[in-house]
């Protein structure tokens, strides 16, 4: 089966009064049809702009320079903007990391659904009553669908009436009101409490497997990855680093960033061993060498990294960006 | 042994502004109990990890334990010395022992001041160091910490924020303190980045000899790091005791959901979720009896009307449960 989501040789661009920052270089995304794909990065990884850019929400002074991006057989940078805003919200969703500053703090929350069933819903009726019959039962339906109870008088409430995780799962609604086929959550849950954040991926997970909808998970926390993802792409510096199945990416790593990541993690089981940190911080993107990205922090780095490094098989459906792949023991 | 810090009965209430007609009708205050009859303790040498969620109070409480947020009731005595009772001078003189590293380091160094400014204001405030002495001292601590001593007169912006971190911690530590409230200060970092400041903040306690109360929200990290460990939930601590036991032994309800959502990497390490109805209750009107009762799954009438005191159930080891004797663990599938 073909995949839902293909991006091939991905770049984008920002033009800054410093320099051109490549922030998304040569990136490739495969999502296929039903799958959760974790995309994990640090801040500045390019983890949110690639998905920015599949969208078509990059602005000037940033532009996608490079790429196909083919969406269920289409491809999306060929498309006019009106086209791509028939995309937007219909067929791809996207919810943000802080709800708070996504949601239109004016507008009430049945507001907000109605806008994206009015602009994509063509099932409903045209016009009158039977419309805006239609389109409050499907907004309840939907408060409904994430969990959110009495949806008939919440519907007349503003944002700033709901917890942190409530205002998620509002989000999650407006995105999924239109059925998507892929739905982009952006750091869904890094604002909220652990508690909250196990209601809130869950409900993603189960309504994904109600809707049959694709997912592409970004996030940081490598352990919401583990729980909630079939496959994960590890992302450094505008660059995936490592992708392949997120259990084995994560027992054996292959990549030097992605052990590093992994033995960055505190855990309660590491009491009394010290943990072995990342040395520095990630590059500036300005002026970038054409080489190894990690090559500043890794700890196995020698001279040939100065030269471009591709991604190379590493495995069953895995792949990984270094040149050491055969020499590290896997 | 006697502790170094102890912590009895401490509470910090805020009260709401009340209009000017809901004064001349006598409608009450409205009070926000952030922190309510709180008693700890921190041996010397010892990190108390604090952890609970958004709104519980940990910051409140760490801050009330400074006086940098006047406690309203309660003793904390350090040393031997009761804070609570020291006259401004003699508080000043007790904060070069007690300092604060602060969550966010954006918001907490002053943009106008260089590294060296901030790293070296408490030697000039109490009196220490001054001129190049002072700079010197400071230049070493900078160094300590990470930075190189030519970054002494950049200004914070110029630093990223893993960096800003390391000059929070320079501050904190250049007046040569016993013991830091360290107020969640890996929160807003990248993992690499958290695991060094964390490997560095534990280097840092081994050569000084410092004391910590640790307050975060991520499990995995007070697990890695504290000797001891406070559960908090809105405004009290509902749990305390050894980290090993408490992790692998949770006995209040409240810390076996909030253990039970942490997500694993390791898929051995996943325990079976125990969901909690609804959000934290608003702490301007919180729940009669047991506060956690709205949320709990083990709760029962008794827990709808009176509080439960906090009970020993191990050495060191306390919660504050009136279903405890019946040894249940949501972990195990119980209430559900």
């Amino acid at each position: 089966m073909s995949a839902l989501l293909e991006v091939r040789g991905l770049r984008t661009v920002f033009h800054t009064r410093a320099g051109e920052v490549w922030a998304v270089d040569g990136v490739d995304v495969e999502v296929r049809r039903g799958e959760c794909l974790g995309i994990v990065g640090e801040s500045g990884s390019g983890k949110s702009v690639t998905f920015a850019s599949v969208m078509g929400l990059v602005r000037s002074p940033g532009r996608v320079a490079e790429g196909q991006i083919l969406f269920d057989g289409r491809d999306l940078r060929a498309l006019t903007p009106r086209e791509m805003r028939a995309v937007r919200g219909k067929e791809i969703a996207m919810t943000m990391q802080d709800a708070l500053t996504a949601l239109n703090p004016a507008l009430t929350v049945a507001e907000q659904i109605s806008e994206a069933l009015e602009a994509h819903d063509e099932t409903l009726p045209t016009r009158g009553r039977a419309r805006r019959a239609a389109i409050r039962a499907k907004s309840v339906e939907m408060l409904g669908l994430v969990g959110i109870p009495s949806a008939e008088s919440r519907l007349r409430q503003y944002p700033h009436e709901f917890s942190g995780g409530m205002r998620q799962r509002i989000m999650i609604a407006i995105a999924l009101a239109c059925r998507p086929k892929l739905l982009i959550a952006d750091e869904p849950t890094t604002a909220l409490d652990v508690t909250i954040q196990a209601q809130v991926l869950e409900l993603i997970t189960e309504i994904r497997g109600r809707l049959g909808m694709s997912v592409v998970l970004i996030t940081h926390d490598l352990g919401v990855v583990a729980e909630h993802c079939d496959r994960v792409m590890v992302m450094y510096a505008g660059q995936v680093v490592e992708s392949g199945p997120t259990a084995e990416v994560i027992a054996h790593p292959r990549h030097p960033y992605t052990r590093g990541l992994l033995a960055s993690i505190p855990r309660p089981g590491l009491r009394g061993q010290p943990i072995r940190p990342i040395e520095g911080q990630v590059p500036d993107l300005i002026g970038m060498p054409p080489q190894c990205r990690f090559y500043s922090r890794c700890p196995v780095r020698r001279e040939a990294c100065l030269a471009p490094v591709a991604m190379r098989a590493a495995g069953e459906g895995r792949m990984a960006r270094c040149i050491l792949l055969d020499e590290v023991p896997a | 042994m006697t502790p170094l810090l102890q912590v009895e009965h401490l509470s910090k209430h805020y009260e709401g502004r009340r209009s000017l007609i809901e004064r001349m009708t006598g409608v009450p205050h409205t009070v926000v109990r952030a922190v309510n009859d709180v008693s700890l303790s921190v041996g010397k040498g010892e990190i108390l990890g604090l952890i609970g969620e958004s709104g519980c109070g940990k910051s409140t409480l760490g801050r009330a334990i400074l006086r940098l947020n006047e406690p309203n009731a309660g003793k904390v005595t350090f040393d031997g010395t009761d804070v609570t009772a020291l006259d401004p001078l003699a508080l000043k003189n007790m904060r070069r022992r007690m300092q604060i590293i602060f969550q966010d380091p954006y918001a907490s160094l002053n943009p106008r001041r260089t590294v060296a400014e901030i790293v070296g204001l408490p030697l000039k405030l109490h009196g220490l160091a001054s001129g190049e002495e002072a700079r010197a001292i400071t230049a070493r601590i900078v160094e300590r910490v990470g930075l190189k001593a030519n970054q002494l007169d950049r200004y914070p912006h110029q630093f990223s924020g893993g960096q800003r971190q390391r000059i929070g911690i320079a501050r904190a530590l250049v007046s040569n303190p016993e013991f830091i409230v360290c107020d969640e200060p890996v929160s807003a970092l990248d993992v690499s980045i958290q695991a060094q400041i964390i490997a560095l903040l534990l280097e840092l306690k081994r050569e000084m000899g410092l004391t910590y109360l640790f307050i975060s929200h991520d499990i995995s990290v007070i697990g890695y790091l504290s000797d001891r460990v406070a559960v908090m939930y809105l405004g009290e601590i509902v749990e305390m005791g050894p980290v090993e036991d408490v992790l692998a032994n949770p006995r209040h309800p409240y810390t076996q959901s909030l253990l039970s959502a942490v997500p694993e990497i390791e898929p051995q390490g996943r325990r079976a979720r125990v969901r909690l109805a609804g959000d934290l209750p608003s702490p301007l009107n919180p729940p009669a009896g047991c506060k956690f009762h709205t949320r709990c799954p083990l709760a029962t009438d008794i827990c709808r009307v009176r509080e439960p005191v906090s009970e020993s159930v191990g050495p060191g080891h306390q919660a504050a449960c009136h279903r405890l004797a019946e040894g249940l663990n949501l972990l195990d599938g119980a209430g559900a």
